[in-house]
């Protein structure tokens, strides 16, 4: 890379949070009470916990290589071989996950203020931001994102608290929704949901020298977990099932519940401002991690070249579903029940094959003498 | 009767045009396409080798001859030191000073006596940049009346020369040169030079003594409580004013000439043992590496040695108050303060510093945040309004109440153009009045102001060119920006604003969320001298500064900003209010 | 300029020339938009519906910067009805002689008529609640009558206190917290209870006044007489049958209760007072009770809600057992009788009286849901649902089903607490006039 980009412990938080936490506006609410009916808040936090385990498992594995990103360790476990197959397939989960949520923002706005327009020409707002903000390197995106995530949580915590009023706890019986099974063991692979935690594996070498990446990943699990689960709580406790299930736009419908007097109906679309910055500081972030991992894979010296064919691929991508219903179809059914392979698997695989090579070396090297 | 018959004639008859010469502006020797028939006789040998070359050389030739006429005077013009002969002094600076013609040059030629000589001497200096009487007083008098004494030592020149810079010429500053540059330099700006035959050296003292404005109350930062000293134009007043306020000799004032002709004087501030060394080197070697004729303003300097020009917000701050000099100064910041400019510039700056006026630091804790509330809501109104105005009442109609919404349908019934057009109009038409308004002479100054916004705002409703809603958003787009306390920021906002609607026009909120994630990119980007612009919001330093954006009481303020990388970073103990301390001990007893 | 510079400007250049052969698709002036701001849909011919809608004049509403308007509701609103399959045909249809284009998202209330109500108004709701333009706080209405009862209301709307027919629907709907006699209905809530299997939706009540001048008011249309009272309360009407003449001639009063999606009766507004009370949304109104010492006089209290009610579900053999716990407060608004309930001794006769009252009224109306109507409109289901694990379950004990045979307790809480200005009533003192 060039120069030596170094950011702190706070920036890191906050994009790995965006990372996580833009699927709450998108549709997560509406997709947990899919899934398991009324208990999808139960469902949140017990995926919350067990990424935090799993996440705990990995990071006791990585505290042998701190300062060293998951392509450096490939790298150091099996070679040039290993570095290229997992960076690839990072770049390649990461591309598609981009370019369906792309088309998914896209959508989105879509139905609440576009109706007439193109596709290509919102999601083309959407490209040109992804370009420009990536072409400035990553530093200005990260401050950014550390100054433009509180207006998001402001925005978030409006919606939540003014919809208030139309708590009802009913709503949320029965308890176990659909059952414990569908819970515990069906919403195993909504583990998926934290898939964007793998980015936090890359960072090390930004962080200049900080060598607790484990804090900094409990710690943003912990405020996701709870960003979620208490978004999905308000969502369910104002629409029953199944109701809730049916709503293309969970977040949308909910903000769309905010009524005080005469005055304060229908201000949904100021969230519209809200959810286009959380929308274009993801994709910016994403993209930008696509391209480092890729650059970093093939040891390429520069990567602004390499923003507008990616751009240009992403874009390519995200256009070919034919309708919103398939794009819905590939987020849930799709991507989120295989995502958390990449994102918990690969480290964990990686991490354990390192350890043993590394221990292997370190007998190699006891017994040569 | 013989006058109407000659204006018949005159009117009828014609008559041949008078032959006027007009003024062309001649090019120059070097240039000029000569006729090869006028031909001097050198000429004629190389008409040979081919009529361009001839042109060429003819003129090349024609050059050397005019500088051969004027070989006589050879010496003088070449000459560099200060020579012995007097007469050679004085023809050299009549050449060099365009002495009779130039005017306000005055050339004293008088006799200093010592002892039973007669040395002739000669004063030369710029009427009207020159303080008259310390002329007479300190130098004239003692060098033409006074110089009869004895002179105890040895008769010689170098005595002499040391007798008259040491005991004679009594004047707080006197320069001793032998270069004719440096003398010439001092004269420029105001002092006079002081030649004396058998002596190679000259003096050069500073008798600056031109027009020149008082120190006046603030034009354009004005405060209610505070101290209401401005800047004015000359640089020692300038630094003193600053000096005064800090009163401390770790306060360095460098001293740096801009300018190869100009060679205007400017002094680079900065607290010794608290300013950052590789900073004050930055700038220094900033300040140095500028090559240009004239400089005349720190307008021009701070376009010189800002890091972007095309960012749209400044990355210097220029103030014209002396006490926010001194307490930036005292943050651990630099400052840049130039001869012949009542603005000063202080580097680096963050975002917050546009946010701040001086009053802030004044008045007590709470009203200084409302006010910072103030004018951020402020900025926010002057981009962001207009736009905001386009976007939801294209785009987003749902958002507007019912009755607002059948009030600006039925005013815009009647209105021919569509809402963007219309506020571009309405734009156009407050910018022209803004800009009109400084050039109006002051008797109509006032008035203009009033018939620019209401009565022309009003008839363009009346009219049904605009709809009325539209004139109080740009009226309040207008005084939000003029609620923002940097004046080059406000400029700024002026020029994104139409940024903005346009965005807005094009793609409603999208558009300007659009517009706002990239300007926060770009701002989030910008250095100003190697801090970053968004500091501290942007990297999150580490020490908890205070004075960000809320700013916190001033018993609280302990540390020096981080980002500044001072040498010294306590400000305050952590208990600075002691008073407190000692009084619970008293309690105690 | 470096080439840098010059490589990025015309790529800027070329994207902001893109942009402007794309075009701002989805630009629409506010001038070029007209606002309906009531539907009605009555029953048309063929599966067809026929749609009323009432537009908004702004020139008229607002009145512009030169003075007038205010008032004159008449002028300010112009109707249209035309005859569809289905709702966005006849948008389709109404667009195609309407010069501006229709903006739904001024849409205040959706006015059904009666019989397309009995009918089942699913297909209607659904597709409203779809729509992205339709706001969901619009109250959903019944027009009472035969025939096309919503056009009919709606064109009988005709605001006096304000110029913008809007804000008339809009402050009429929600005044059911001081009044009593109708609820939220909202679009959200409806669509929320009719897919709910533990509550039934409910609309308002609206008709025309039946009267034209006072000598034609009568009490027929009460159902003072069904509930035993020998004189009619305030509350025991429906919209249409109240005794008032004036130049606004919509009432709205009552209750229309659906089972699904059909309607299957109306509540008065008596009743209304008491289903707001169930829920737990009664603000606050003024009661008259029946005097209980004297015959023929009644006392007048201000009624509020304070406390949430507490209610129960039980099943004992197979039938619901529902007990309600209903706390209000009062304040004394005016003895007829001049009888000094105030006092610390006779305050608890009233009390009781109150409270009896209540109880009875709240017998009758929950007997009327499950036997007559067979719907839960007060939503027990929700305390039903509570005892479920899955959702499994509580589908297959089929609530629904069970209500009509459920049994009914309520216990009514009434507590006086002011007794306003005047702490007795001292009778006028004068001579018996032309009695003997």
């Amino acid at each position: 890379m060039e120069g030596k980009i170094i950011f702190g412990k706070r920036e890191a938080i906050s994009l790995l949070i965006i990372l996580i936490c833009n699927q709450l506006i998108l549709g997560f609410p509406s997709i947990m009470s899919n899934s398991v009916g009324s208990a999808g808040w139960i469902l949140s936090i017990y995926v919350s916990i067990l990424a935090l385990c799993l996440f705990l498992i990995i990071s006791k594995l990585y505290s042998a290589f701190e300062g060293k990103d998951l392509l450096d360790i490939s790298e150091f476990a099996g070679g040039n071989i290993a570095r290229i197959i997992v960076g690839l397939i990072v770049v390649i989960d990461s591309v598609l996950i981009i370019s369906v949520k792309l088309r998914e923002y896209t959508e989105h706005i879509k139905i609440i203020s576009f109706t007439q327009s193109p596709v290509s020409f919102i999601m083309l707002f959407f490209a040109l931001g992804m370009i420009i903000s990536v072409h400035f390197g990553i530093e200005p995106l990260v401050r950014s994102t550390t100054i433009v995530l509180p207006i998001v949580a402001i925005g978030v915590v409006i919606v939540v608290a003014g919809s208030v009023k139309n708590f009802e706890l009913s709503n949320i019986m029965p308890i176990l929704g659909t059952g414990p099974y569908d819970i515990f063991v069906g919403g195993l692979p909504r583990l998926s949901i934290f898939s964007g935690i793998i980015s936090l594996f890359f960072i090390p070498p930004f962080m200049g020298g900080y060598k607790n990446i484990k804090k900094i990943g409990v710690l943003v699990i912990t405020i996701s977990g709870i960003v979620l689960t208490v978004g999905v709580l308000a969502y369910l406790l104002v629409f029953p099932y199944p109701v809730s299930s049916n709503n293309v736009l969970a977040f949308f419908e909910l903000s769309r519940v905010l009524e005080y007097g005469r005055f304060f109906q229908r201000i949904e679309s100021v969230f519209l401002l809200t959810w286009s910055l959380a929308g274009l500081l993801y994709l910016s972030s994403g993209l930008y991690f696509v391209i480092y991992v890729f650059s970093k894979t093939f040891k390429l010296k520069y990567y602004r070249p390499l923003i507008i064919p990616f751009t240009l691929i992403i874009f390519s991508l995200s256009l070919i579903p034919e309708s919103l219903m398939e794009i819905m179809y590939l987020d849930n059914k799709v991507i989120r029940y295989y995502a958390w392979i990449v994102a918990f698997g690969l480290p964990f695989v990686l991490l354990s094959i390192a350890r043993l090579v590394k221990r292997k070396r370190r007998g190699m090297a006891k017994n040569g003498k | 009767m013989a006058d109407l018959k000659k204006l018949i004639k005159d009117m009828f008859v014609f008559k041949e045009p008078e032959p006027r010469e007009e003024f062309i502006l001649e090019e120059k020797e070097s240039e000029k396409i000569v006729n090869v028939t006028d031909a001097h006789d050198e000429t004629s040998e190389k008409k040979k080798k081919g009529s361009l070359r001839n042109l060429f050389s003819k003129s090349a030739n024609s050059e050397k001859k005019d500088s051969e006429s004027g070989k006589e005077s050879n010496n003088t013009e070449n000459m560099t030191c200060v020579s012995k002969n007097l007469k050679e002094n004085v023809e050299y600076l009549k050449k060099r000073f365009s002495i009779p013609i130039n005017g306000d040059v005055v050339l004293r030629e008088f006799d200093i006596v010592i002892k039973d000589r007669k040395i002739p001497a000669c004063l030369i200096f710029y009427d009207g940049m020159v303080n008259g009487m310390l002329i007479n007083l300190n130098i004239l008098q003692p060098l033409m009346l006074l110089s009869n004494l004895d002179v105890k030592g040895k008769n010689g020149e170098k005595d002499i020369a040391e007798y008259i810079h040491k005991s004679l010429v009594t004047h707080n500053q006197v320069k001793v040169s032998h270069e004719f540059d440096e003398i010439v330099g001092e004269i420029n700006f105001g002092g006079c030079g002081v030649f004396i035959d058998g002596i190679d050296v000259a003096y050069a003292c500073d008798v600056k003594g031109w027009q020149h404005r008082g120190v006046d109350r603030p034009n354009n930062e004005i405060v209610i409580r505070g101290p209401q000293e401005s800047f004015n134009e000359i640089l020692r007043v300038n630094t003193a004013l600053v000096r005064k306020i800090l009163k401390d000799e770790d306060l360095v004032a460098e001293s740096i000439e801009i300018g190869k002709r100009s060679k205007t004087p400017c002094s680079l501030l900065y607290i010794k043992d608290i300013a950052n060394e590789s900073l004050v080197n930055e700038v220094r070697r900033r300040l140095q590496n500028i090559k240009t004729d004239y400089i005349f303003d720190t307008g021009e300097l701070e376009q010189y040695i800002e890091d972007n020009t095309l960012m749209s917000t400044p990355q210097i701050v220029a103030t014209e108050r002396p006490d926010r000099v001194a307490s930036m100064l005292a943050e651990g910041k630099v400052a840049v303060i130039m001869s012949g400019s009542p603005f000063a510039l202080v580097m680096p700056t963050t975002n917050n510093d546009f946010l701040q006026s001086a009053e802030d630091a004044y008045v007590r804790f709470p009203y200084a945040n409302l006010l910072r509330i103030m004018r951020v809501i402020a900025i926010f109104m002057s981009l962001l309004l207009p736009g905001l105005y386009v976007a939801i009442t294209n785009y987003h109609h749902e958002m507007i109440p019912t009755d607002l919404l059948f009030a600006i349908e039925a005013s815009r019934e009647r209105v021919p153009f569509p809402s963007v057009v219309e506020i571009i109009i309405m734009e156009f038409a407050f910018e022209l009045i803004r800009e009109a308004g400084l050039r109006v002479p002051s008797p109509i100054g006032p008035t203009l102001g009033i018939i620019g916004a209401l009565i022309l705002g009003q008839a363009a409703v009346a009219a049904n060119i605009v709809s009325p809603i539209l004139i109080i958003v740009v009226a309040v787009t207008g005084i939000g920006s003029f609620a923002i306390p940097n004046f080059s920021l406000g400029f700024s906002f002026r020029i994104l604003r139409f940024a903005y609607v346009f965005l807005a026009a094009m793609a409603g909120f999208l558009g300007i969320t659009f517009g706002l994630f990239v300007q926060s990119i770009i701002l989030c980007n910008a250095k100003s001298f190697g801090v970053p612009f968004m500091a501290p919001f942007g990297p999150k330093t580490k020490s908890r500064f205070q004075d960000q954006f809320f700013r916190s009481p001033i018993w609280k303020q302990e540390k020096r900003p981080d980002f500044l990388n001072t040498k010294d970073t306590q400000k305050q103990p952590k208990i600075s209010r002691q008073w407190r301390k000692s009084e619970k001990k008293k309690g105690k007893q | 300029m470096g080439s840098k510079t010059k490589k990025s400007f015309t790529v800027l250049l070329a994207f902001i020339m893109s942009f402007s052969v794309t075009g701002c698709f989805d630009k629409r002036e506010i001038d070029d938009l007209v606002n309906p701001i009531a539907i009605g849909f009555d029953k048309g011919s063929n599966h067809s519906v026929r749609m009323t809608l009432q537009i908004a004049i702004p020139t008229k509403v607002a009145g512009g910067g030169e003075g007038g308007g205010g008032g004159g509701g008449e002028e300010s609103v112009s109707y249209t009805t035309v005859e569809a399959p289905s709702i966005y045909s006849g948008l389709n249809m109404i667009n195609s002689y309407v010069s501006k284009q229709l903006n739904m998202s001024q849409i205040k209330v959706l006015v059904f008529s009666e019989e397309l109500a009995r009918e089942g108004i699913e297909k209607y709701i659904n597709a409203l609640m779809r729509g992205r333009e339709f706001r969901p706080h619009s109250y959903v209405i019944v027009a009472r009558g035969t025939g096309n009862a919503a056009e009919r209301y709606l064109r009988a709307v005709e605001p006096e206190l304000e110029s913008n027919p809007a804000k008339y629907y809009e402050m009429l709907l929600s005044a059911y917290t001081y009044t009593g006699f109708t609820a939220n209905t909202s679009l959200t809530n409806f669509y929320k209870n009719m897919v709910s299997e533990s509550t039934q939706p409910l609309a308002v009540l609206a008709d025309i006044s039946k009267f034209e001048k006072s000598d034609d008011i009568n009490m027929d249309n009460s159902s003072y007489q069904e509930k035993g009272r020998e004189f009619p309360l305030e509350g025991d009407f429906k919209a249409g049958d109240m005794p008032k003449v004036g130049t606004i001639k919509s009432e709205v009063m009552g209750l229309a209760v659906f089972n699904g999606s059909k309607m299957v009766g109306e509540l008065d507004g008596e009743e209304t007072q008491l289903q707001l009370m169930l829920e737990g949304n009664f603000g606050y109104s003024y009661v008259t009770i029946p005097d209980p010492e004297a015959e023929d006089y009644v006392v007048l209290l201000n009624i509020k809600q304070n406390r949430k009610p507490k209610r129960k579900v039980e099943i004992v053999d197979e039938k619901p057992h529902i007990k309600v716990n209903i706390y209000l407060e009062a304040d004394i608004l005016s003895i007829q009788s001049g009888v000094n309930y105030e006092s610390l001794e006779k305050v608890k006769i009233l009390e009781d009286a109150a409270e009896k009252f209540f109880e009875k009224g709240f017998l009758r109306m929950l007997k009327k849901t499950a036997k007559e109507f067979k719907s839960d409109i007060a939503g027990f289901g929700k305390e039903m649902k509570g005892k479920f694990l899955t959702w499994d379950e509580w589908t297959n004990f089929n609530w629904i089903e069970k209500y009509p045979d459920s049994e009914f307790e309520v216990d009514v809480d009434l507590k006086i607490r002011r007794p306003g200005l005047m702490l007795r009533t001292y009778p006028a003192a004068g001579t018996e006039v032309g009695e003997e």
